[in-house]
């Protein structure tokens, strides 16, 4: 506590706005004279340093962050300070519960992991091409079918909120329902998608959907069923923000739609939609859930994403060293977009 | 779904610009009646089309899923599509079949905890970060966003491993007891709440503590007596999209809890698993479950689908 304190008292000196913007005024009344007595510049200055150390304490209440900056300590930087650390450990079943004292192995836990299939019979670097495909194929396909959703729900029509409601429905279903619903829908045979394939005599109506080589597909397109409201919540809210008199003077120019949408209200929607497909891109590559769920223990190769390695080496096979090292790759690979999504995140200057 | 509450936790604090200072997030305006024809984007003919295919292919595999929840076990393996098999009977055997009340009771209580916690710890931050300014006050909002992004399996292994060594050094049974779950639903918990509640307080008026402060209060009491109920919608909404995290989660239930302390979203988990195992597949069960676990989710967020949507507009702001 005495060192948090201090650090206010640091962080208030450094900043010499800082006084103007404290919210205490010197009240009328009873209270005047003691909230006089502290207040800097009348006499506060000159106080013991109790004194100064306990008005600050009051006026700028920065001990308000301390539950939230501990929380984020404790149960976000410390342990991936952790996870960086065991990827450098061998630790494996037998040193797991002394894995502070398990001997230190280098990168060989990351040489290990792309060199050597794991126990699923994939490397690493497999799993890193089906994170990407995955994560890219998803954002590449839902993007135009977000987009044309949200402009189809532009023109106002009767039923038009119930049509938005409906919309909304995939994206709020939570990721294990979708996953459990696609077990069905995809059964071999006797699932939905088999029936109207085999009905229509695209195929003979026996893909083995779930097992095998078609899994990774089955797996991509209930991804794309669920998530493509993403993008089109993100371009109606683009919309929504694009003036009124913008349509008019392109309508005024004698544009045609098809030059309105790719002159005007692309480029308008250009900031929302890069912003919406960073995020999708970063969502699509770290989801365990659809392939955990979906898929019967342990999932088939082609559904072997990043989580789900790191997850199976960790947890079925003890493997703490090299689930490490590929959660740290997967961080890795994440620092960049998440790095431009921080960057494209202005925050507003002023204080209320 | 996480996905949305980022989108939404990146709104932040660019959400107030616009907005008017008490009607967060503003209803959407009522334009005139005809939109003019310069407002269509695509042909008539288009649009509906357009709108027929999409709904076509979110409603068919969605009353996939609600008639097989009303088909017999035997029949959905089978492959049956009839209207004349239907029973009520899954939605009633699936409660014995699988632990769902149990995993309901404790979804309610880890998700309930951690959000409570979540948005009261976040109500604090969000005081002294919109109020102040202090140094490192906007890379604190920056690692707000930052650890968002951080991937769940980053914060599994550690976690695990600081809780079996806990759990082995001092003897404290840690693993399958409601604490390290809960404690792990805060770190995605608290960022998210933080940013939609500083974005709302900034459109809370200064002078409303200001005069609480001047009648006496202190700075804890002015933000719980005066600040928190004029934010009470806000809190209400973070609360849910805390809540949803664990309701959803399942990366980090599957390891933390055990056979009494497991989460809906396990027992279902487990209960798939098993039933592919062996012996004759409850798909339809499996279907019923899958509904029930749904349609609270999905009715809290049609109710709220105003804030969503809004949420999402005032991030695309930062462009």
């Amino acid at each position: 506590m005495v060192s948090t304190r201090r650090h206010v008292e640091t962080a208030a000196w450094h900043s010499p706005g800082a006084e103007v913007t404290a919210p205490v005024k010197a009240p009328p009344g009873p209270l005047a004279k003691s909230y006089t007595a502290t207040h800097p510049g009348e006499g506060g200055a000159s106080g013991s340093l109790w004194s100064r150390a306990s008005r600050k304490w009051r006026d700028r209440p920065l001990w308000m962050l301390i539950p939230a900056t501990a929380a984020l300590v404790i149960i976000v930087l410390v342990p991936t300070a952790i996870t960086v650390w065991l990827s450098l450990l061998n630790v494996n079943v037998h040193t797991l519960h002394e894995w502070l004292g398990a001997p230190f192995y280098g990168l060989q836990n990351f040489i290990d992991a792309f060199t050597q299939p794991s126990t699923l019979g994939v490397t690493l670097g497999w799993s890193i091409f089906v994170s990407f495909a995955f994560s890219l194929l998803t954002t590449v396909i839902i993007t135009p079918i977000g987009m044309l959703a949200a402009f189809s729900v532009h023109r106002r029509f009767r039923g038009r909120g119930i049509v938005r409601a409906i919309y909304l429905i995939p994206y709020t279903i939570p990721t294990f329902v979708t996953a459990l619903t696609a077990r069905v829908v995809f059964l071999n045979g006797s699932g939905l998608v088999d029936k109207i394939l085999g009905g229509l005599g695209i195929t003979n109506g026996q893909t083995y959907w779930l097992i095998g080589p078609h899994a990774y597909w089955a797996m991509q397109l209930t991804e794309i069923w669920a998530t493509w409201p993403f993008i089109y919540l993100m371009t109606l809210a683009g919309l929504q923000a694009i003036p009124k008199e913008h349509y008019e003077a392109s309508a005024l120019d004698g544009a045609s739609k098809a030059q309105r949408i790719r002159h005007v209200i692309i480029p308008e929607l250009s900031g929302v939609l890069k912003l919406a497909m960073l995020l999708s891109t970063i969502f699509h590559f770290g989801n365990f859930t659809l392939a955990f769920v979906m898929f019967g223990s342990p999932p088939p190769p082609g559904a072997e994403v990043l989580p789900i390695a790191a997850y199976y080496n960790a947890f079925s096979f003890f493997n703490f060293g090299d689930a490490a090292a590929i959660a740290v790759v997967t961080m890795v690979i994440l620092m960049v977009p998440a790095y431009i999504y921080m960057r494209s995140t202005r925050l507003a200057g002023g204080l209320n | 779904m996480a996905q949305a509450s980022a989108a939404l936790g990146a709104a932040g604090p660019e959400a107030a610009r616009g907005a008017g200072r008490r009607s967060w997030p503003p209803r959407p305006r009522k334009g005139s009646a005809v939109q003019s024809e310069a407002e269509l984007l695509l042909p008539v003919w288009l649009s509906r089309l357009v709108v027929v295919l999409v709904l076509i292919a979110v409603l068919v595999p969605l009353g996939y899923m609600l008639l097989m929840s009303f088909t017999p076990n035997y029949d959905v393996a089978a492959g049956v599509v009839s209207f004349a098999v239907l029973t009520a009977q899954n939605y009633v055997s699936m409660w014995s079949t699988a632990p769902l009340a149990q995993g309901l009771v404790n979804t309610l209580i880890i998700a309930g905890t951690s959000a409570a916690l979540s948005v009261a710890v976040a109500l604090m931050a969000a005081y002294p970060l919109t109020r102040f300014a202090f140094r490192g006050r906007h890379g604190y909002l920056y690692t707000l966003i930052g650890v968002q992004t951080i991937p769940g399996t980053t914060l599994l292994l550690p976690l695990f491993a600081v809780f079996s060594w806990i759990q082995t050094t001092i003897s404290v049974h840690m693993i399958g007891t409601y604490f390290p779950i809960i404690l792990t639903y805060m770190t995605f918990g608290v960022p998210l709440s933080t940013w939609l509640l500083v974005a709302y307080m900034r459109t809370v008026p200064r002078d409303l503590d200001e005069a609480a402060l001047v009648d006496g209060c202190s700075q804890l009491g002015a933000l719980a007596r005066v600040i928190f109920p004029v934010m009470l919608p806000a809190v209400v909404v973070a609360f849910l999209f805390a809540f949803l995290v664990g309701w959803n989660d399942v990366l980090f239930a599957s390891v933390f809890t055990n056979q009494n302390t497991q989460t809906l979203a396990i027992a279902l988990e487990r209960f798939s698993a098993n039933s592919q195992a062996g012996g004759l597949p409850v798909y339809g069960q499996l279907m019923s479950s899958a509904v029930v676990s749904a349609a609270p989710v999905v009715i809290i967020y049609l109710i709220f689908q105003r804030y969503l949507v809004h949420g999402l507009a005032a991030g695309s702001v930062t462009g």
